[in-house]
């Protein structure tokens, strides 16, 4: 009987559904209690708010999967050997070296900008070295945690020479080639808006597209970091002119202060991240630098024996951070200081050329300023 | 006595009798079903509660920031008018690429049948190419490899009215100088007077046999009519053409590269697969009509439009809604050249800040709607179609 096999089906979905939802009274608080679905771990513990988490992971595991670019010159790119290499590179070593003693013991992925926030959020990397600029709705929305400010940069705006184009207005009415997922996505929007210049945006997800359609004269103009800027430039083909044939205009569209990102919840793993970055800074204040750090170890300068975890009569200082009392040695020796990292990759001796401008140490005129080691 | 107790009133124990057992079975399944889902569902939230990554729409609500080139839309319009901007583009490409795809196709299809030699073969070394590379890569060779390699702008010659560049297509356009509403009025009456005369036309065939001549007539009253409502409303538009600036072409209504690679990658590939379906069709009419519309003397193109592609039709329209089907979710693949359909739409705003899952599951009902409605459409016109009595 149709009918009776329907009341008998309606009757079982009922039956079932609520057996089987009374076994998960979740969100009133943390924990999945139920005692027949298997139970699989989420990092540790499931609220995170007690130690373990990624700092415990990493530890077990034996490397750090660092999130990185591949396509910027000078910040992160793959060479020919399948190494990886650049500015932001070289800090996730440092954070290797400081958590587990050997700056090799990273595991790189390279991620698109759309990309970087859904990987780290689901926890496939476990810290995003990437160029990313430090926004509110990323520090909210998006779930994420934003450490020292590694490079503090500003958005500009790249054309080629042959177009004598000096200033924004000159853009009107031009095609401007971005790449999405980015705050220069939205600043360009902002500040083309603010100024009354007409345009035409042209998104792409990779940078290679994109410079596709700019060799072409597909767009007018690039906009993107003027660090990257300034890696691609570096990098262009003399087929198209060598990279005296671009110029990046003066003008500074927007504030870019690029750092480490980790996920929102873990702050032990946060600290941990961020005082590592923070001794790199620390050390060119004190001159110490990947040469003499030995040296320097044997100092009678309290300062500096505090720093490289040298015994100040006794035990050497512990700020209980989970990390060895040498991880400063340790990074500095296997990595360098600020000054060190930013001349091999993006210095005036490099393919970039970038002066120190506004990343110089506080004591040259500079924004870095390491908060004391104590 | 073995007509005294029915052997039906005997029941097995119920773990034996298989009525229950059925039950049971679908019953323990289901409560498994609905486990792992409920597990999957607490796992994605308990994540996001986690992260502090609110689990509501919200942020349908929240102004985009992003522009979107080719449309109105402002940077501070709501995600969900993105979305819809979104929605409108992959509407227009999967609709233009259908209408398209389905006469290639069907030329295509045809051409292979076809008794010259020349003509077999180059239908089936098309057919042959295009259907065996990934459409992915079809879309970025019309774009990398095509388009954009297009004279720039400056080299460029204005054919008249037509600009053709690397920067797009520019066609002449109307540009609306009064309000339009009259004029929209007067032109729906008109298309029904049109109706209604070709209609009248048929009627008239069919009672004396007379040619009808039914589209000229209907095409004629609707352009007297919509001339009539142009002159009668004081022109509320006039024509815009495509001039050169110093940047782009002003006036005139302009194709994005990008959309052209799409649709014409689209179009070949769905086209391929088309003519096939249509080949097969052909081929499933029997023997028999081909014979006797030979014989009744009507010539190799009446034979087609006549008998055997009306019959093919019913056959092959399953098939043909797959392909729709298909065009319209391709159509996604748009994000490899930067063409702004809904699936770029969402990942732009996922990765300004907007909740991946929420946000690819609005991204998710959308491609639905889309497809059921093309699944409808196409069950209306396959009911219509078949065999009573099937």
């Amino acid at each position: 009987m149709p009918k009776r096999r329907l009341i008998i089906t309606g009757l079982m979905l009922v039956v079932v559904s609520l057996l089987a939802a009374g076994c998960f009274h979740s969100d009133d608080e943390n924990g999945n209690g139920n005692g027949e679905a298997a139970q699989t771990d989420t990092g540790g513990e499931d609220s995170g708010q007690e130690g373990g988490g990624v700092f415990q992971q990493v530890q077990d595991r034996g490397n750090v999967i660092c999130g990185v670019n591949d396509a910027v010159p000078g910040f992160g790119t793959a060479t020919e050997g399948g190494e990886y290499e650049g500015f932001d590179i070289d800090y996730c070593r440092a954070v290797a070296a400081a958590v587990l003693g050997d700056a090799n013991a990273v595991e790189f992925r390279a991620l698109t900008a759309d990309q970087r926030f859904t990987a780290l959020q689901s926890g496939e990397v476990d810290v995003l070295i990437r160029n990313t600029t430090f926004t509110a709705s990323r520090d909210g929305a998006e779930g994420a945690r934003f450490l020292h400010t590694t490079y503090y940069d500003g958005q500009g705006m790249m054309v080629t020479e042959e177009s004598g184009f000096t200033e924004l207005e000159d853009l009107a009415g031009s095609t401007v080639c971005v790449l999405s997922g980015t705050t220069t996505e939205l600043n360009l929007e902002t500040v083309f808006q603010a100024r009354g210049i007409d345009y035409t945006p042209l998104t792409f997800e990779e940078n290679e597209p994109l410079q596709q359609a700019f060799i072409q004269g597909r767009c007018d103009a690039w906009t993107s970091d003027i660090s990257q800027l300034a890696g691609v430039r570096s990098a262009w083909p003399d087929a198209e002119g060598g990279p005296d044939s671009l110029v990046i205009m003066d003008e500074i569209m927007s504030k870019e202060p690029l750092g480490p990102v980790v996920r929102d919840g873990d702050d032990d793993w946060a600290d941990a991240v961020n005082w590592a970055v923070v001794v790199t800074i620390q050390a060119e204040e004190l001159e110490i630098t990947s040469e003499n750090v030995q040296e320097m170890a044997g100092s009678d300068d309290p300062e500096i024996q505090r720093l490289l975890g040298q015994p100040v009569e006794g035990e050497p200082f512990d700020a209980g951070l989970g990390l060895d009392a040498e991880f400063a040695l340790n990074v500095i020796e296997q990595v360098g200081n600020y000054g060190e990292i930013f001349d091999r990759h993006i210095g005036p001796g490099s393919p970039l050329a970038l002066d120190r401008g506004i990343n110089a140490l506080w004591t040259d005129g500079g924004l870095q300023y390491a908060p004391p080691y104590r | 006595m073995a007509a005294a107790a029915p052997t039906a009133q005997v029941k097995p124990p119920f773990w034996r009798n298989v009525r229950v057992l059925r039950w049971a079975f679908q019953a323990v399944f289901l409560f498994l079903v609905i486990v792992f889902l409920l597990y999957l569902w607490g796992n994605l939230t308990d994540n996001l509660e986690r992260l502090g990554i609110r689990t509501d729409f919200r942020f349908l609500r929240q102004p985009a920031g992003f522009a979107i080139p080719d449309s109105d839309f402002r940077s501070s319009q709501s995600v969900w008018d993105a979305f819809l901007v979104g929605a409108r583009n992959t509407a227009v490409v999967s609709i233009l690429g259908i209408v398209f795809a389905t006469i290639l196709g069907v030329l295509v299809g045809v051409a292979r049948l076809s008794s010259n030699w020349l003509v077999r073969r180059a239908a089936a070394l098309y057919v042959e190419t295009l259907r065996n590379v990934p459409v992915l890569i079809i879309i970025i060779f019309w774009w990398a490899g095509i388009l954009i390699r297009l004279p720039s702008l400056d080299e460029n010659e204005l054919f008249g009215l037509v600009n053709l560049s690397n920067r797009g297509l520019v066609l002449p356009w109307l540009d609306r100088t009064a309000d339009l509403t009259l004029f929209l009025v007067v032109v729906l009456l008109t298309g029904v007077a049109a109706a209604l005369v070709i209609r009248w036309r048929t009627r008239r065939f069919d009672a004396t046999g007379e040619p009808h001549h039914r589209v000229l007539w209907g095409l004629g009253v609707a352009l007297a009519g919509v001339t009539l409502a142009y002159l009668v409303t004081g022109r509320p538009f006039t024509t815009s053409l495509p001039e050169v600036g110093s940047f782009g072409t002003t006036g005139g209504f302009r194709l994005s590269p990008e959309f052209g690679a799409l649709l014409i990658a689209l179009t070949l590939y769905t086209a391929s697969h088309i003519a096939e379906i249509v080949r097969g069709s052909i081929l499933s009419v029997q023997q028999g009509q081909s014979e006797a519309s030979n014989a009744l003397g009507l010539s190799g193109f009446q034979r087609l439009r006549h008998v055997v592609l009306p019959q093919a039709f019913r056959v092959s329209v399953p098939p043909l809604a797959n392909q729709y089907l298909n065009l319209t979710k391709n159509s996604s693949l748009g994000i490899a050249i930067g063409y702004y359909e809904l699936t770029r739409i969402a990942r732009i705003s996922i990765s300004q800040a907007a909740p991946a899952p929420q946000a690819t599951l609005v991204l998710m009902l959308f491609y639905l709607a889309f497809s059921l409605f093309i699944a409808l459409v196409t069950n209306i016109v396959n009911r219509r179609l078949e065999i009573e009595g099937r």
